[in-house]
């Protein structure tokens, strides 16, 4: 641990040694395309609260939100074109599309600004892409099973978004984890959409004709919708892994004061944005040597700590970690030495 | 015989003779494991798009052009007026239905009023409007869950021998519904006005008060659907009724419903509204992927239509 913190002091120093410009008069603007469920707006909340105070510390000159109301690319691919005639010094962008903008995020890295994506990354070369590293949460649902559930049996997979990078590496890293734990056998697979309704809707289509399951995968968001479809069919509950949501977290709360309920939590946190504005910033301070992909760590909550998180999660949000510099700059320095 | 002959005319019989085909072949693939719990679950999905479906059946049988597009929108934002007003407290229920009623209520008349008054077609009028009510319902709710009173959240789940009871009531709602169509003034006049708005007209229908009636109706009825899904699905957000923009008018065309107006039937929407949960039922247990499972959804409902549209013109 200590050694740890020494390398990342040195790391900062290193950084601040390098540092070529100063960013104080820059100015970041923040492309997003979407802020109707309680991801986004934790996702804004995060943001505002980190960017004000860099504004205010005048690290940067000004940190900007845009939002268009509804999810379609030509409307963000506007904004975008917008945002580089305003003369923004860099972009942070979650993406409606991850190749349908690549002509307005083209367009912004010749204007010379600095583009990073994250959540909805976009694969324009030039852009850097903030990614989770969903494949890991994915196996290590799995491995989390493997230990509530020593004696295996069958799981109920519930997907996201189909066609989505995230919901391909979710599925991935769980093939993986059930591949390393042959006594796990995925019986039954719905969509969920990460979304409580269309999974508490699909699980309970599927439920009737379903065998037992002693656990159920999901990739957050879902996990609420599917123990009310349980316990709506009346069957009993599985361990269902959990999404860092107020409404999973508090339910894990009850089961866990009625007997003892065990699971485990794991999502992308919202705050992810503001990992993705101190990189920006990191490009406009001069750095060269960032790589265009950085995959950053998921928000996993245990057995152990969930109960003490559960407090700071607003009512019906998700949970949610606002990252700093200096985690900016050790998660730079990460996937240099990978 | 005839009997017979007059029930296989019912235009809404291929929605029920859909539904219990899907059924039967999920069964099959189960070997009749799940058979009971499969319609249990179908009858409390389907009763939140048969509430929607029946309101936007006398939209559309109001005659060519008229759908309501700002269901989803509208349920959206009920959902998170009647959990709001509810406030997690078993007293407040009633004045929290009345909340989501009132709400939906507003929200069609105001539709009308747009068609009306600004003379915007309805297809043009109510997706314009949806982009208002979810604007007003992002900054409402902020994006985040609020969950109901546990009196309401059990009530909506409350199961009598496996019949859902609200799907008792929603029955009960239909039977009413048909009765206003075929039996009441304003029913038969929803029916002249979709067969002819001039005729209707001339022969002394106040179609003004009809139509603004009708879109009132089926704005309040997405309200109450609105309060009900926050219910069942313990908790109100934006995008709880999205799917009720395809669902609601996909029941009606299933049921046996003209879309070009002046022709509806009750039974059909409910016939179509289970058909469409037995059919996400089977896809989910044939374990088809997400987009096999869209195009087959499109194909088969293609495929009813075109088997409940197939009755020959009667002049």
């Amino acid at each position: 641990m200590k050694k740890l913190l020494v390398l990342s002091a040195f790391a900062a120093m290193l950084a601040s040694g390098t540092a070529l410009a100063d960013t104080s008069g820059k100015k970041i603007a923040f492309s997003n395309n979407y802020a109707g469920n309680s991801w986004r707006q934790a996702m804004l909340d995060s943001y505002g609260i980190v960017t004000k105070k860099a504004v205010d510390d005048k690290i940067v000159g000004a940190a900007d939100v845009f939002t268009t109301a509804d999810k379609e690319v030509p409307t963000q691919a506007a904004q975008v074109q917008n945002l580089i005639l305003q003369g923004y010094d860099a972009i942070v962008i979650n993406a409606a599309s991850p190749d349908a903008l690549n002509g307005a995020i083209k367009q912004a890295c010749d204007a010379g600004i600095t583009v990073v994506s994250f959540d909805g990354t976009v694969t324009e070369p030039c852009a850097y892409r903030v990614v989770v590293d969903f494949k890991d949460m994915g196996k290590q649902e799995v491995e989390q099973m493997a230990k509530f559930q020593p004696k295996g049996g069958n799981l109920l997979e519930i997907r996201g978004l189909a066609g989505t990078s995230i919901d391909d590496a979710i599925h991935a890293g769980i093939l993986e984890g059930v591949a390393a734990h042959p006594e796990f056998k995925i019986v039954g697979s719905v969509t969920g959409d990460w979304d409580q309704t269309t999974a508490q809707k699909a699980v309970a289509t599927i439920l009737p004709s379903l065998p037992d399951v002693v656990g159920i995968v999901d990739q957050g968001g879902d996990g609420y919708g599917a123990a009310q479809a349980f316990a709506a069919a009346g069957k009993p509950r599985p361990t269902i892994i959990m999404g860092n949501r107020q409404d999973e977290l508090k339910w894990w709360k009850e089961q866990k004061e009625k007997d003892g309920y065990k699971t485990w939590s794991a999502s992308i946190a919202p705050g992810v944005s503001t990992l993705a504005f101190w990189v920006a910033q990191q490009v406009l301070d001069g750095r060269k040597d960032i790589p265009h992909d950085l995959l950053v760590p998921y928000l996993a909550f245990t057995q152990d700590d969930f109960e003490a998180a559960l407090p700071n999660i607003k009512e019906g949000g998700v949970a949610t970690h606002e990252y700093t510099q200096e985690d900016a700059i050790a998660a730079i320095k990460a996937n240099i030495k990978q | 015989m005839a009997s017979l002959r007059m029930v296989l005319e019912k235009p809404w019989l291929w929605s029920f003779v859909g539904a219990l085909v899907v059924w039967l072949a999920t069964i099959a693939f189960t070997g009749g494991y799940g058979a009971g719990g499969m319609v249990t679950a179908a009858l409390s999905l389907a009763v939140f798009t048969v509430i929607v479906g029946v309101g936007q059946m006398f939209v559309i049988t109001l005659g060519p052009g008229n759908v309501d597009l700002s269901l989803p929108a509208n349920i959206g934002l009920a959902s998170a007026v009647a959990m709001k007003v509810m406030g997690g407290s078993d007293a407040m229920i009633v004045v929290g239905l009345l909340a989501a009623l009132a709400c939906g209520a507003a929200i069609g008349a105001i539709n009308y009023l747009l068609i009306r008054a600004l003379r915007i077609p309805p297809i043009i009028a109510t997706l314009s409007a949806s982009f208002i009510i979810q604007s007003v319902d992002i900054s409402y709710g902020r994006g985040l869950q609020i969950k109901p009173p546990p009196g309401f959240a059990d009530f909506t789940n409350w199961q009598v021998l496996g019949v859902p009871v609200l799907a008792m009531l929603t029955v009960v709602f239909t039977i009413g519904a048909a009765l206003a169509l075929q039996r009441m003034i304003y029913g038969r006049s929803v029916l002249a006005i979709g067969q002819n708005i001039r005729a209707a007209w001339l022969a002394g229908v106040n179609v003004g008060r009809i139509r603004f009636l009708t879109y009132t109706l089926c704005g309040a009825l997405g309200g109450i659907d609105g309060a009900l899904l926050a219910g069942y699905f313990r908790g109100a957000n934006v995008d709880i009724g999205n799917e009720y923009l395809l669902a609601s008018i996909a029941v009606v065309v299933i049921g046996g419903t003209s879309v070009a107006g002046g022709k509806a039937n009750v039974p059909g929407v409910w016939g179509a509204g289970l058909f469409l949960v037995l059919l996400l039922t089977m896809l989910n247990t044939f374990g088809v992927s997400a987009g096999v499972r869209l195009v087959l959804t499109g194909l088969i409902i293609v495929g009813v239509i075109t088997a409940a549209g197939g009755e020959k013109p009667v002049r």
